[in-house]
């Protein structure tokens, strides 16, 4: 089949790196072309303008201590106070962090929360997490927090065969009950939809939201109920002409636009079972919730929920710069969570072992010539994390020439040649043709081989500091 | 004393584990003398050892012929100030 358009080649003998997209000191910009995205809507043709992220109040909230322990054993309250300072730092004095959300049950679960908030943070505000029973606010009001998220399940799996409902109409007042006495307690509700994604939207969801938004219409602005969207199953989709429930733009053009929630109480809370779980956060974003309920490096629930740090990529991406995000307290969270026994893939995004760690020797000789060819952003400025390469037997000369000099901490000119570097380079060759190995060598070899066959360099470079190859 | 050309000879047998006599200057390290990726900086090393100079590297592993490596190798000797034999 012939094109239907000729392109032809723009020669240049300067190199174009498309800086407008790629400012290397930023993740990667996300950028939309100036017209509306358009999603067929009941028979007809909605248009939503993703550029007004730029204006619209996104924010990241976060569920480690919820959903997030709901995945892993109890956190010690020492644990949690660490882990909400840090978020705190992370999230900068704007508060792109928004909310955190605790347990209210154990005595344990309270003297967290008050040690966290002792801290002073402006943010993440703490909101609790309660089961959508009356008594359950007497936790709430004794904490003295402001909003509370409640369970509001809304599929039928869950109102009939979870929650023993005789009924969608006795299981709407039960929930629009426990609204009341929020309202009565002066916290406000945050109406958690669990199971969205697989419930009868026109048959219960969208009538419960509009009673909440009836109930909400006489009470003060703060005590409006918020609505979290939850993607209970990993269900939810992001592309156009997906039908309902799982269609994510539909879903919040309906509570949005038909029932009038306002963005800033819209909040995407997603599960990770179809590993769609960032790119359906980002997708509701756009689409209008202003709230990524998020957990740190995405444990949760079974395969767990966004990643926190994938959400904060995001925003930086989304917004076209730092906002007071401080991104390397994402490389101090991570290295503590590891220190208290989360175990961290060594491929996991922005903090695994070996996220910018380069094997192939093509790969590496490009990274000897500039970083930029294959590491995704200024990982050493934005994460404290600079490029890496590991050695195999497709490492090369390259790559284990850039091991030696990223070792010994060589920059500029300083750096060794691959001369220099030429019988660790031999050793490193020998392990995979002579003595047959199948496993890649690790830094405590390749040091010792450095130690023994480079003993000028050793001896001129290497000091305490440099120790451990990166 | 020995020449260059000689010189470079013996250590491009040495280190290519090859018989000296049938080296000749047209030769191509990789294609008729059989230098693989690391015998190639392997060599330049060697080289440097050899004859007491320093090679940029680039210019070195861009050398593809017995004959060319003679040539280079007269040129930074001369350079560096480095006395080589006829």
């Amino acid at each position: 089949m012939a094109g239907t358009r000729q392109h032809p080649l723009v020669n240049t003998t300067e190199p174009n790196y498309l800086e407008d997209t790629f400012n290397y000191d930023l993740p990667p910009l996300i950028k939309f072309e100036n017209h509306p995205v358009i999603e067929v809507i009941d028979g007809r043709a909605v248009e939503f303008n993703f550029n007004d992220v730029q204006q619209r109040d996104l924010v990241v909230t976060d569920t480690t201590f919820r959903d997030g322990q709901q995945a892993r054993p109890p956190y010690t309250v020492d644990q949690m106070v660490h882990i909400y300072d840090l978020l705190a730092k992370l999230g900068g004095p704007h508060g792109v962090i928004r909310q955190t959300e605790f347990f209210l049950y154990t005595k344990n679960d309270r003297e967290t929360l008050d040690r966290c908030r002792a801290l002073g943070h402006p943010y993440p505000e703490c909101t609790g997490w309660i089961r959508a029973v009356k008594g359950d606010f007497r936790l709430v009001k004794e904490a003295g927090l402001q909003e509370t998220g409640m369970l509001t399940s809304c599929s039928d799996y869950h109102i009939f065969d979870k929650l023993k409902f005789k009924s969608r109409k006795e299981c709407m007042d039960s929930y629009c009950e426990v609204v009341a006495a929020a309202f009565e307690a002066g916290v406000r509700p945050r109406c958690h939809l669990e199971d969205l994604t697989r419930a009868d939207v026109d048959g219960f969801v969208l009538p419960f939201v509009d009673r909440l938004m009836e109930m909400s219409a006489p009470v003060p602005d703060q005590l409006k109920v918020k609505i979290r969207l939850c993607d209970t199953m990993g269900f939810g989709l992001p592309y156009p002409n997906v039908a309902l429930p799982r269609s994510i733009p539909k879903l919040i053009y309906k509570l949005h636009v038909e029932c009038g929630v306002p963005s800033e109480r819209l909040e995407w809370h997603g599960h990770n079972d179809f590993h769609r779980v960032h790119a359906n956060a980002s997708t509701a974003w756009l689409y209008g919730c202003n709230a990524s309920n998020t957990t740190l490096f995405g444990y949760g629930e079974r395969t767990g929920n966004p990643p926190l740090e994938g959400a904060i990529m995001e925003y930086i991406a989304l917004k076209g710069g730092l906002c007071g995000i401080d991104t390397t307290v994402i490389t101090e969270l991570a290295q503590y969570m590891q220190s208290i026994g989360l175990p961290i893939p060594d491929n996991y995004p922005f903090v695994g072992k070996h996220f910018n760690t380069t094997r192939a020797g093509i790969h590496a000789g490009g990274l000897r010539s500039n970083e930029r060819i294959y590491n995704i952003m200024n990982t050493t400025k934005l994460l404290g994390r600079p490029p890496r390469v590991a050695i195999t037997d497709k490492s090369g000369a390259d790559g284990t020439t850039i091991w030696i000099n990223d070792f010994f901490g060589l920059q500029g000119d300083a750096r060794l040649n691959k001369i220099k570097c030429h019988k660790v380079c031999r050793w490193v060759l020998d392990q995979y043709e002579v003595e047959k190995r199948l496993t890649a060598i690790s830094d405590e070899e390749l040091e010792t081989q450095v130690r023994e066959l480079m003993p000028e360099q050793w001896a001129k470079y290497k000091r305490p500091a440099a120790a451990g190859g990166a | 004393m020995a020449t260059i050309a000689e010189r470079v000879r013996s250590v491009t047998a040495r280190v290519l584990k090859i018989d000296v006599d049938r080296i000749k200057p047209e030769d191509h390290f990789t294609a008729d003398l059989g230098a693989e990726s690391v015998q190639s900086i392997e060599l330049v090393a060697s080289f440097e050892e050899e004859f007491g100079i320093e090679m940029d590297e680039d210019a070195a592993l861009s050398v593809d012929t017995v004959g060319g490596a003679v040539d280079f190798i007269t040129k930074v000797c001369r350079e560096q100030g480095v006395e080589v034999g006829p």
